[in-house]
């Protein structure tokens, strides 16, 4: 979707995902080679930073060093590896992605299988705090709400999350509506299964597979929305190896130094490249209707 | 609605932000150690001990007057700052929403023309590389590359039509792109219905069945898309407005978010939404205008 307006979350999503969907994604070359960017980006985010020196450890004796054996990337105005410094901010970019979407995801649950569940007067509540939410473009909700809890990378990660729910509490809703007339649930039911407990087995697991998808779809515009916030200096602060800040602080040296750029600006386009094929091919496989 | 419900989530903002407002204007004004009776003089100004359903009344009937309030960080009016800087941000989101539509409207009927032929693969990975590169990285290597080495047009961007062309470029790309693929869907589904048929029996070439009979009927999902983009161009704008340099409400807004200038932010929001609301509605006018089943209910 649209590198702007963040997780919307209105993905076209079947009930339940059809049997073999994985199977079929698998035959997809462009989500192959999503998938494997993806697969790529995770390992070196987790084992880069085993491997290569302290990304942060200055190094005045080698500033703005062009990329060579030594530093594949070159290093920045500190002489530190950007090498390093990528895979690390790696970690920091998608992590804290993951998180966004994480407790986006928790909390769109919660918020719209209690509103789809329970209904009446909380059902309109929830539902109305949610349409609100959604009826507001997100980027510049996000703006705000880092402006009243000021810059910082926990912050912004806070921020992203508040502002990231709504699309999936809209979603959950429409599961736990739908529920209570599906047929497991009427047998679990009238089986002497309660209402809380039915909910909580039956309902939950069928929408929290839904909001699986959803979230993941997500996770390509909370990196790029995250790395633009960080890039403006309203998230991570330096000497926080985060990609949007090494953007920042290569723009500054980009006439004389533009290796600064290659490390984080190529994490960035392969993060959003592997959501985007990824994405787009599990909406093919999934949405019959839309298959071209 | 949506404006009422965005003005109690903005000004609900204003009223849970941490710290003492009149701390922070005397702060703003050059006052480090305020007096409790300097504070408590400029908490009588703003009349902030008042309840808070009685202050947002007062604020939503100021707002709705155009009165923002006053900037903590300079003093002067919101409204006024606003002012000075709106055209700029206009000409900017103008520039980049004929852009954005143009590439859009050129690059999904050129796709779906020929669906699964080059033209086709082509148009898609060239919109799969516009959504894919981040606008930050785009507009520094575009401002060095083109305009700093070619010396094509001028650093420091004055916010005029002479320099709006790469800023705009930066920032339709990706609404561009996300787009085109919509337009490609919605056509290539437009395609599959059965009044098509008999245009081609009629004898009308592929390019007027393509541009007369299928673009309007794929053209209501394209530009509820594009209503709502321009909310992605309003919320992007302060990105490309920083690495441009371009005198807009986007990067006053950044720079008041660094300085914790709480009216600032909050005008920006309403400012922000109202611009998506009356889109939206825009959108709507539009759609009943072209769509031919929407019009012939009446």
């Amino acid at each position: 979707m649209s590198a702007g307006i963040l997780t919307r979350a209105g993905a076209p999503v079947p009930r339940s995902l059809p049997a073999g969907t994985t199977r079929e994604l698998l035959r997809r070359p462009a989500a192959r080679v999503g998938l494997a960017l993806a697969l790529l980006l995770a390992v070196s985010a987790l084992l880069g930073p085993l491997l290569l020196p302290d990304p942060n450890v200055p190094d005045y004796t080698d500033q703005l060093a062009p990329p060579s054996v030594a530093h594949p990337l070159g290093t920045d105005q500190q002489g530190r590896d950007l090498l390093a410094r990528t895979l690390a901010g790696a970690r920091t970019s998608l992590g804290a992605a993951l998180l966004v979407m994480g407790i986006a995801g928790l909390v769109g649950l919660g918020v719209g299988t209690v509103a789809g569940s329970v209904g009446g007067i909380v059902d309109t509540v929830l539902t109305r705090l949610t349409d609100a939410l959604l009826g507001l473009p997100s980027l510049v909700l996000t703006l705000a709400v880092v402006g009243m809890l000021g810059p910082g990378f926990w912050n912004l990660v806070l921020a992203m999350s508040v502002t990231s729910w709504a699309g999936i509490a809209r979603l959950a809703r429409s599961v736990a509506r739908g529920a209570e007339r599906r047929p497991d649930v009427v047998a679990a039911r009238m089986a002497g299964v309660g209402r809380l407990r039915a909910v909580l087995c039956h309902v939950v697991p069928g929408a929290a597979n839904q909001v699986v998808v959803a979230t993941t779809l997500g996770l390509g515009e909370a990196v790029l929305a995250l790395g633009g916030l960080s890039f403006l200096g309203l998230g991570a602060q330096p000497p926080t190896a985060e990609w949007g800040t090494m953007l920042a602080a290569g723009r500054e040296t980009f006439a004389y130094a533009p290796w600064q750029l290659l490390g984080p600006g190529l994490g960035l386009v392969c993060s959003v490249a592997a959501a985007a094929l990824v994405s787009d091919a599990m909406r093919d496989v999934t949405d019959p209707g839309r298959r071209t | 609605m949506t404006l009422a419900a965005a003005g109690m989530i903005v000004f609900g903002m204003l009223a849970v932000t941490p710290g003492d407002p009149a701390r922070r204007v005397l702060e703003a004004r050059g006052v480090t150690e305020p007096s409790p009776a300097a504070v408590a003089a400029v908490r009588a100004e703003l009349r902030l001990d008042d309840p808070v359903v009685v202050r947002f009344g007062r604020w939503a009937a100021d707002a709705a007057r155009g009165d923002l309030g006053v900037s903590w960080r300079t003093g002067r009016p919101v409204a006024d700052e606003f002012a000075t800087r709106l055209p700029a941000t206009l000409r900017l989101a103008a520039a980049a929403l004929v852009l954005a539509v143009g590439m859009a409207l050129l690059l999904g009927t050129a796709a779906a023309a020929a669906p699964g032929r080059w033209p086709d693969v082509l148009a898609r990975g060239i919109a799969l590389a516009m959504l894919v590169v981040p606008s930050f990285v785009l507009g520094v290597v575009l401002l060095d590359v083109v305009v700093v080495r070619a010396g094509l047009g001028r650093v420091i961007a004055d916010g005029t039509w002479s320099t709006v062309f790469l800023p705009a470029l930066t920032l339709a790309l990706s609404s561009a792109a996300t787009w085109s693929r919509v337009l490609r869907t919605s056509l290539l589904e437009a395609g599959s219905s059965t009044h098509l048929l008999v245009s081609t029996a009629r004898g009308a070439s592929r390019r007027r069945v393509l541009v007369v009979h299928q673009l309007p009927n794929a053209a209501p999902p394209f530009l509820t898309l594009v209503g709502l983009g321009t909310a992605a161009l309003i919320g992007g704008a302060p990105i490309v407005e920083s690495v441009f340099t371009w005198p807009g409400v986007g990067r006053y807004t950044v720079e008041a978010i660094n300085a914790r200038d709480m009216p600032v932010v909050v005008g920006f929001t309403l400012i922000a939404v109202v611009a998506y609301v009356a889109a939206s509605l825009v959108v709507d006018l539009v759609c009943a205008a072209i769509d031919p089943r929407l019009r012939s209910g009446r």
